[in-house]
């Protein structure tokens, strides 16, 4: 009896002391759950060219304006309260490697957002990877018209960049609204590029009721193209519209001058990138007029960017490809944020459905993205520059000022 | 006419003296530098560099540009040209003379290497390299051509006249064509036939450098460049004739013509009509235009 009442009277405050205690250690688990989450990193990256082919410039100032906005996430307390860590992989320009980075990034890296890829190719060969693991992907620097296409219901990536539709659409609506360009010609390059480029031109040309007088091809690794201006010259044509990679397009410009022909001459963002003004010379350069996302630095928070990235950069006139993937890491924060959670499906809803206006580098994005619209940047928001005195600069004159929205045909 | 006649003579002439690297090594070790391409591109960045360094070290304006291109096109040549002996030592000699194609291997690897260490160095990007006497055009009638193009064009037909002679009137020429009639003999006259060897490989790789050099002002220099380039030189040789100097030098020239007159008709043609032109030489002349067959004994 004692016994039973000594353990009953021992058992009787046991119990709430145990309670005490097992709640404690509970408390303690949780505390330290909730510490471990919130000291637990959300793991984005970039996959992308930074090293293998010409266009691996684009990549390497993607990467630091990403690492910028990544460093500026963290220190206003991260998403969610999660620090964000940033991986980097390196698809060398080869779809393969792309292919097997993003397979490693979803399955065992379990990053929750990917950005990049720099080369349109490899954003192609991956994509149907990253719509069936349901893996948001903002792309910040790959153009090609097809790669945020996909089925409606299950399209997971998203662009803040130049789209090359778009940059036809602009390029033909100044030529169809210019009163002084009276016969165009098309150059573009014999590779996947400039054949996908010459048909947005053909399909777009079509909808202005405009016919070439001349469409002339060349080789990307083609030096002289006087033959295929000879033959534009002889057809009269006085504007040329032009798709090719920055070094054919400066042997173009010089090929221009060995003949004394200098039509005007309208082109891609390809002409910003550092192989241009390098084949071209100082002269030459000049002439071309081209689309970028972001030529002059107009905020004073694209002015502080610059100040910390732009002395890493060897052509700071391509600060461009850091403003825009800059905003990326803006964009897909805010959706996370929106949704409240970091998984794919949650991220691609909230981004369709963006509640709040994200002020970004190149622009304030208000609801950019929609179930069926997945382009951050269209024809309208691009900026028209030039190369002057070393610098890519405003392009700006009458026609340009008259364009309007129902112009951009595409 | 006047202006695809000017730009494919001076192509032409750059093929030319690669086309005189492949017959160099052929004719004494019966082997091809598959790597010639990626000589000349690195040649044209050793060029590069050197320009970068002597004017940091002398100042722009210390000596004239003319002379800063000359010393940068020496020293392209040497480089390029003692690469050529480790490219010959670890990647010819344990092959040459023995059945097998194992050389062809290991001088596409050693191109790879080199590629690979000039890349991390020189980074991807096209460079252009300034032209000796200025990048203005001068026209005759409506066709215009730069000084670099006459400079190519002028230089290479010196050099390749200078190789031609040195070839007949010079010791080390004679003893190149003696390995190159009779490797046995020519050892049993007492001429040292792994020097000769190596010594192709050495004015080969240096024809290549001095071409990355030349083309440079003109075609904008990148480690990609040399490829198509000794591709031709290559074509040439086999047109011309791999064992004959003379013809390679004129199966360059002919390329050269041939894939600029037909860019005046179609140029996407080019490629095309260049190989065409291969295959038919090689089906009514399978030694080339000027060659002659070499017996291999094995």
């Amino acid at each position: 009896m004692t016994k039973t009442k000594t353990a009953s009277t021992n058992t009787a405050p046991a119990r709430p002391r145990l309670t005490a205690l097992l709640g404690a250690a509970a408390a303690v688990l949780m505390t330290a759950s909730v510490q471990a989450q919130a000291a637990d990193p959300i793991k984005i990256a970039y996959n992308g060219d930074i090293s293998g082919s010409p266009s691996a410039e684009s990549g390497q100032i993607g990467v630091l304006g990403i690492g910028a906005a990544v460093e500026d996430i963290n220190k206003r307390g991260g998403v969610l309260g999660r620090p964000l860590e940033f991986l980097v992989r390196d698809d060398l320009g080869q779809p393969p490697k792309a292919i097997q980075n993003m397979t490693d990034l979803i399955d065992r890296e379990k990053v929750s957002v990917v950005f990049g890829p720099t080369n349109s190719g490899n954003a192609l060969a991956w994509k149907h990877i990253a719509n069936q693991k349901r893996m948001p992907v903002l792309v910040s620097s790959a153009s090609s018209t097809a790669i945020t296409e996909g089925p409606s219901s299950g399209n997971y990536l998203f662009r803040v960049s130049m789209v090359d539709r778009e940059q036809a659409a602009a390029l033909l609506a100044y030529v169809k609204k210019n009163p002084e360009a009276k016969a165009v010609g098309f150059f573009v390059e014999t590779t996947g590029y400039g054949q996908a480029g010459l048909k947005d031109l053909e399909q777009i040309a079509a909808l202005h009721g405009m016919k070439p007088v001349s469409i002339e091809k060349f080789d990307a690794r083609d030096t002289d193209m006087t033959s295929q201006l000879s033959k534009a010259k002889a057809a009269g044509a006085d504007t040329l519209v032009v798709w090719a990679q920055a070094a054919p397009l400066g042997h173009l410009v010089r090929s221009m001058e060995k003949l004394d022909y200098f039509p005007k001459v309208f082109t891609t963002w390809a002409a910003s990138f550092s192989g241009f003004p390098e084949v071209a010379g100082p002269k030459l350069m000049e002439w071309p007029v081209f689309l970028t996302t972001s030529s002059e630095r107009k905020s004073a928070e694209a002015d502080s960017l610059f100040a910390r990235i732009g002395p890493k950069l060897a052509n700071p006139s391509m600060f461009w490809a850091a403003s825009q993937a800059y905003d990326t890491v803006l964009l897909w924060a805010a959706a996370a944020e929106q949704a409240g959670d970091t998984k794919g499906e949650a991220v691609r809803a909230a981004l369709e459905s963006l509640n709040k206006p994200v002020a970004g580098m190149v622009k304030t994005y208000d609801k950019p993205f929609s179930a069926t619209q997945h382009e951050g940047l269209t024809a309208a928001d691009y900026h028209w520059s030039r190369w002057k005195d070393g610098k890519v600069v405003d392009f700006n004159d009458p026609v340009l000022a008259g364009l309007q929205p129902a112009d951009f045909k595409k | 006419m006047l202006q695809a006649i000017i730009g494919g003579l001076t192509l032409g002439s750059v093929y030319a003296l690669i086309a005189l690297g492949f017959n160099l090594t052929y004719t004494t070790t019966r082997t091809l530098n598959f790597a010639q391409g990626d000589f000349v591109s690195v040649g044209a960045f050793v060029g590069l560099g050197t320009v970068g360094v002597l004017t940091a070290a002398l100042g722009a304006d210390a000596v004239g540009y003319v002379w800063l291109y000359a010393l940068a096109a020496v020293a392209a040549a040497l480089v390029m040209g003692v690469l050529g002996l480790p490219l010959y030592l670890a990647a010819i000699r344990p092959f040459a003379g023995k059945p097998g194609m194992s050389w062809v291997v290991s001088t596409i690897g050693f191109g790879i290497v080199l590629q690979s260490a000039a890349l991390s160095v020189w980074g991807l990007g096209a460079r252009m390299l300034p032209a000796p006497f200025g990048d203005e055009v001068f026209r005759i009638g409506e066709a215009g051509f730069r000084s670099q193009e006459l400079v190519v064009l002028v230089l290479a037909v010196a050099i390749l006249g200078a190789f031609d002679v040195a070839m007949r009137r010079t010791a080390i020429g004679r003893c190149m064509r003696a390995v190159a009639l009779n490797r046995d003999a020519a050892a049993l006259m007492g001429i040292d036939v792994p020097r000769v060897m190596a010594m192709a490989f050495l004015a080969s790789s240096a024809l290549a450098g001095l071409s990355g050099v030349l083309v440079a002002p003109i075609l904008s220099a990148s480690l990609f460049m040399g490829v198509i380039i000794a591709l031709k030189g290559f074509s040439a040789a086999i047109i011309g004739g791999l064992t004959n100097p003379r013809g390679c030098m004129a199966g360059g020239l002919l390329i050269g013509l041939v894939e600029s007159l037909t860019a005046l008709w179609s140029a996407q043609w080019r490629e095309i009509m260049v190989f065409l032109l291969v295959i038919l030489v090689l089906a009514m002349a399978p030694n080339g235009l000027f060659g002659r067959k070499l017996v291999e004994k094995v």
